[in-house]
């Protein structure tokens, strides 16, 4: 027999995979922005619109269902995680937006050297796929492919700073690539940083356990 | 400081009916400890073996030891009406005695202990039903009926002659499951405030009151003690999957 509060837990999870979705969505748009020089800015604002109004949904009914079973153990930790998830993801799609506004303002890096096309590409990449399987372990609750996701982030971390130190080097782009650039690739290392806090709330439902895991 | 408290390998029988199996845990001075678990798990068979009113039931027996204040009240030589005394209980049912007033409720145990004294009593009446947070409501006519008073008040005077005499723990028995939320929250502010000074250990069904007032959380299943923590920890984050699953509203 199903519990009544069960119907409430699985209104908010289905939320969240579908904001992860949307989330997805916008951040593959932009660096598919950065690399080809398409427009998307407005869609992408779109679905960084629609991300924070879920983000806002999701705390409403995480509200009511704590008022209305006053939950405890697995159940408390659930919900509460999930109302960080939502957040995690709204901000998916809000540094989606940044680098969108970044091309646009900038005029991107679509025109910038090759090297840094092909860098920025293989952190999108990564962390595109880090929000994949954030989603998969999301769904079951899945703290062994959690962990595993969260060392992306290392990567990805790593190649944030070497981009840096590239940059420094050689010295021999333009002014408008290198700010574009730089904070293009520090967006995308946000949005890693991100993916990792919700592979830490994965993990707190599923085990009880507050680790970090950056 | 030493606990209040220290059971070690207690086990309660009805006749040939094992009802609690080698339950060993220590229960803090001044605070609330909450004892939960479903029907017939030994909840209050447990806090019955606390003051030895286990024993009064035809055919119940224990073995194991219940160290009070580090002596053990099974121990030879324990008069168990003086344990009753400094362990004081209060019932699911207010049960004030009925055909007595308010003040005569209160003074009772007084005075079967002896207490004669007018001024004395009129004292420890008073201290007691402000302890009880019941004074401001009768004191304008303490020779009213026990009875005639509300649920809560009732319970409330049962608290107070549990007082009067002066214990160091308050056992509780599902002492709110017969009140409205009204009357539930005043003993439970109650609890709290008692507990500055008095060991409180409560049975309760609702779990969402062990969790508001208590300071430990002891989870029981059929005559175990399956988990038993800081509350806080048993609530957000219980170790045992039973307890879980208790918590949670997935048994059965």
């Amino acid at each position: 027999m199903s519990r009544i509060i069960d119907s409430g837990l699985e209104e908010l999870s289905a939320t969240l995979h579908k904001m992860g979705e949307l989330a997805y969505r916008a951040v593959l748009a932009a660096i598919i922005e950065c690399v080809e020089n398409k427009q998307v800015y407005s869609e992408i604002c779109e679905i960084s619109d629609a991300l924070v109004l879920m983000a806002d949904n999701v705390e409403d009914k995480a509200f009511e269902l704590i008022a209305r079973f006053q939950p405890v153990a697995s159940d408390l930790r659930t919900i509460k995680s999930y109302m960080k998830i939502a957040y995690d993801f709204a901000r998916f799609g809000r540094y989606a937006l940044d680098v969108s506004y970044t091309n646009q303002k900038l005029g991107g890096i679509g025109n910038c050297d090759a090297w840094m096309i092909s860098h920025v590409k293989e952190m999108g990449e990564k962390a595109l796929k880090m929000i994949n399987l954030s989603i998969t372990s999301l769904r079951s609750h899945d703290a062994q492919l959690a962990e595993k996701v969260a060392q992306t982030e290392r990567e990805i971390d790593k190649m944030y700073f070497d981009f840096l130190n590239k940059l420094i080097e050689r010295a021999d782009t333009t002014t408008k690539c290198a700010i574009s650039s730089v904070l293009i690739v520090r967006y995308l290392e946000r949005i890693a940083d991100h993916v990792t806090y919700i592979c830490e709330s994965i993990i707190y439902i599923a085990t009880g356990r507050k680790v970090v895991l950056r | 400081m030493a606990p209040k408290f220290e059971i070690e390998d207690l086990n309660a029988w009805f006749g040939s009916k094992h009802v609690l199996k080698n339950i060993n845990m220590k229960i803090e001075e001044n605070a609330v400890t909450a004892i939960i678990g479903p029907s017939g798990c030994g909840k209050t068979t447990l806090i019955r073996c606390l003051n030895r009113m286990h024993e009064i039931t035809p055919g119940a027996r224990i073995s194991g030891k219940v160290l009070f204040n580090r002596v053990n009240i099974y121990g030879n030589g324990i008069d168990p009406v003086m344990i009753r005394r400094k362990i004081g209980m209060v019932f699911q049912k207010p049960n004030p005695f009925p055909m007595m007033s308010v003040y005569d409720n209160v003074a009772a145990g007084l005075k079967l202990n002896g207490i004669r004294d007018k001024k004395n009593l009129d004292e420890v009446v008073r201290r007691s039903l402000e302890l009880a947070n019941l004074w401001d409501e009768v004191k304008d006519d303490l020779n009213k009926s026990g009875a005639s008073l509300s649920g809560g008040q009732q319970q409330r005077l049962c608290i107070a002659r549990a007082l009067a005499v002066e214990p160091e723990v308050l056992l509780m028995d599902e002492p709110c499951s017969a009140l409205d939320p009204i009357a539930t929250a005043k003993i439970e502010a109650l609890i709290r405030k008692l507990a500055e000074n008095y060991t409180v250990v409560i049975v309760t069904h609702n779990m969402q009151q062990a969790a508001r007032v208590s300071d430990y959380t002891a989870f029981l299943y059929l005559g175990e003690l399956i988990e038993y923590g800081p509350t806080k920890q048993i609530f957000e984050n219980p170790k045992h999957e039973l307890t879980e699953r208790y918590l949670t509203g997935e048994f059965g």
